[in-house]
């Protein structure tokens, strides 16, 4: 199959309305957790599920979508963190493609590549664009640590890598069980079913 | 001509042993209303399905025998060509707002600018369905802002508006209250006078029995009645497989057996009907 | 609760009756050149030479600086203290408290990336307060931008309002029982599941019913889409997004020139 007609393939009607939802559940699901304080964000779920069910392109659009709706109308923060959510989806569709969304562990595994890939892509527009201290609660570790004599660089990705693997492990794993709550009939419309 | 000729029809949805439609066979014609009765998972929203082309190109699974639509068989048509032919309304009136308008017109409009129709000649097909299903009122107004009856009207005019051969409807009116379930119905026959074909999948029996020509009843994916109401709803048939009959059947029915009603007289399906037996036993 | 998230404010203006396309090129070219632009005070100047002007023609103002100003404010504020305080390459002590030191370049750097956001923010605003979706996108998709995304856009608007009053329900239940500052972590994970469950299989379970209805209304028709709405043109507005493409391009230049 040629890469448009893959495209064309994981763009079904089905994924077109599911899009919408997967970003509705993002921003839901990110709001109450924020509320509650939980110590993760939890506000990419939907974008792992359409990566794991619709492929890592149509993951990669849901994530930036659901980053320019919250950004536009939350806190514009979010905005410059696009490719952040971008990555996230398309990882996830790539590990789902590897086979890694087929039990819980392999489950955890892809939890980790995508936090590796979003501390690593996070870090990159932290230092290009706040220097290192953003308006997260988390940059109080990264000052700590910059304080103490490391890089921003450093300390910047050190940060990430604190905060990023808890979050997309367990962003990862919800996603999963989700998909496993579904009936098998319902999954089956989707163009990447064999994946989950 | 017939507008619909189903043969042997046989379907499996994906990973399911048990056929959902079994060996169907009928046939319906043009301008014909016939209603498809049956209990919960006898196959009517299946056959709903199959007669727009959803099963199998949407749901996929496994399917034998033919079914043609307007002379098009829908194993060998791309969906986007039978849409064109039958229209489908079914049952939850939210989740048939397509999402991508604004406001209940340009809802209406969405089907035709699909299909490529000019926009000179698509104001004045929508106003006369906006008028025809009694929605005029809403045209500026959100489509998620409705009611449930007035969203089923508007899900209703934005099939019309395609001007289909025909209508399937699966339990257009199961999610509304009694208006709003009225003021679809209305509608639906507004359309079957105007001489379209309509076939629609209904428990409500007393319904099926003032506006069908002819009603087919599923009992586990196969047909087991096919004829005028009065015939098929009267039928013990139904109640052996829990479909249950008109409360005027049932009422006369008892009625019967405690001798109040003329033992040659047929069982009633229809209010008139029964008044009409009633009076007849007290003369 | 309003029926979809669009933020378009509906007045009689030259900029609403812009078109979109036009209006999509000054923000972005607003946007490009605030961050990538030269000179530390060009989004400062961008924002009260270009945007202000622009949000009173349209005749959209105080709302404009209202919505920019509750947008930016709070995170404005938490750069300026961050920043102040840690920004790594702080040498010049302004002031001096127990063990914390407020840094001049902290709060320039802080200043500069604030007025971007703000300047990012503002040109995004000013074209969704003018601008319909709804003309935003026909227009877009006469442009040759897939159906499928305007879709996607559109849908997600409508979408999200409707999610979000089922779930303010589930948030006002969480409240009323003091869940959402009290317990442990897992009392209050355990009673969040069982109200949001639902409100996702839900969601998700609908979406097969609206596929089918999406494609019942022909969407998926290989036939070339037609559009009800008009939405006006003009040579000189298309002059007028060439000129801001080589503009954005020349400021981008002029700051990556001396490298």
């Amino acid at each position: 199959m040629s890469f448009s007609e893959r495209l064309k393939a994981d763009f079904s009607t089905m994924t077109l309305v599911l899009i919408p939802v997967a970003i509705a559940i993002n921003i839901v699901i990110g709001q109450i957790v924020s509320l509650l304080k939980l110590p993760v964000y939890l506000d990419s779920i939907g974008t792992v599920l359409v990566g794991v069910l619709a492929g890592p392109w149509a993951g990669a659009l849901t994530g930036v979508l659901s980053n320019t709706i919250w950004g536009l109308t939350i806190d514009p923060n979010a905005l410059p963190w696009f490719p952040v959510a971008l990555f996230i989806g398309l990882v996830a569709g790539l590990c789902a493609n590897a086979g890694l969304f087929k039990t819980w562990w392999k489950v955890v595994i892809s939890g980790l590549l995508i936090a590796i890939v979003a501390a690593i892509v996070s870090s990159f527009i932290n230092v290009a664009l706040y220097g290192g201290i953003t308006a997260s609660g988390s940059s109080f570790l990264t000052a700590y640590l910059m304080a103490s004599g490391r890089g921003v660089i450093e300390s910047v990705l050190a940060t990430s890598f604190i905060f990023e693997p808890i979050d997309k492990v367990a962003t990862a794993l919800l996603a999963w069980f989700i998909i496993k709550g579904l009936s098998k009939r319902y999954v089956s419309r989707f163009p990447r079913a064999e994946n989950a | 001509m017939a507008i619909i000729a189903i043969q042997n029809l046989t379907y499996h949805y994906p990973q399911t042993t048990q056929p959902a439609l079994q060996d169907l066979s009928f046939q319906v014609e043009e301008g014909e209303f016939v209603a498809v009765i049956g209990a919960n998972g006898a196959g009517k929203s299946t056959l709903c399905y199959a007669l727009t082309g959803f099963a199998p190109h949407f749901f996929r699974g496994e399917m034998s025998g033919q079914v043609l639509v307007a002379g098009l068989d829908t194993r060998h048509t791309p969906l986007e060509e039978l849409m064109l032919v039958a229209g489908l309304v079914f049952q939850n009136p939210g989740n048939q707002i397509s999402g991508a308008k604004f406001t209940v017109y340009e809802e209406i409009a969405f089907g035709l600018e699909n299909l490529g129709v000019p926009p000179a000649e698509m104001r004045p097909r929508i106003d006369r369905i906006m008028a025809l299903t009694g929605i005029t009122d809403f045209a500026n107004r959100s489509p998620y802002a409705l009611s449930g009856g007035q969203q089923q009207r508007v899900a209703l005019a934005s099939i019309l508006v395609m001007e289909p051969k025909l209508l399937v409807l699966d339990e257009p009116t199961s999610q509304l209250d009694p208006i709003g379930s009225r003021e679809v119905f209305e509608t639906i026959r507004a359309m079957s006078k105007q001489g379209m074909t309509v076939i629609m999948a209904e428990h409500k029996l007393e319904w099926v029995a003032t506006f069908a020509d002819r009603v087919i009843a599923l009992a586990n994916g196969e047909i087991i009645l096919n004829g005028p109401p009065a015939e098929v709803l009267t039928s013990p048939l139904l109640i052996e497989h829990h479909i249950g009959q008109t409360r005027y059947t049932t009422v006369a029915k008892q009625a019967q057996a405690e001798q109040l009603w003329p033992p040659e007289r047929a069982l009633p399906v229809v209010i008139d009907e029964a008044e009409a037996g009633f009076r007849a036993y007290k003369k | 609760m309003p029926d979809n998230l669009s933020l378009y404010i509906e007045r009689d203006s030259p900029l609403q009756r812009l078109n979109p396309l036009t209006k999509l090129a000054i923000s972005f070219s607003l946007i490009l050149i605030g961050f990538l632009g030269p000179g530390y005070w060009l989004a400062t100047l961008l924002f009260i030479c270009v945007l202000v002007p622009l949000s009173i023609w349209g005749k959209i103002g105080p709302e404009f600086l209202q919505r920019t100003v509750r947008l930016i404010l709070p995170l404005a504020l938490f750069l300026f203290v961050m920043q102040s305080l840690f920004y790594p390459g702080g040498r010049t002590v302004l002031w001096r408290f127990w063990i914390f030191s407020v840094k001049l370049e902290g709060v320039q750097f802080a200043y500069l990336t604030a007025t971007r956001l703000m300047n990012m923010v503002g040109a995004f605003l000013l074209l969704l307060l003018s601008t319909h979706p709804s003309t935003l996108m026909t227009d877009l998709t006469r442009r040759g931008v897939s159906p499928s995304l305007t879709y996607i856009l559109v849908s997600t608007l409508q979408i999200i309002p409707q999610m979000r009053n089922k779930a303010n329900t589930i948030i006002d239940a969480q409240r009323s029982r003091g869940l959402e500052t009290q317990g442990s972590v897992r009392a209050r994970i355990g009673a969040l599941l069982p109200l949001v469950g639902p409100l996702v299989f839900g969601s998700l379970v609908d979406v097969e019913e609206r596929a089918i209805a999406l494609e019942a209304r022909a969407f998926k028709a290989k036939r070339v889409k037609t559009s009800l709405i008009h939405v006006p043109d003009s040579v000189r507005q298309r002059q007028v997004r060439i000129g801001l493409v080589v503009l954005t391009l020349v400021m981008i230049g002029i700051r990556l020139w001396p490298l």
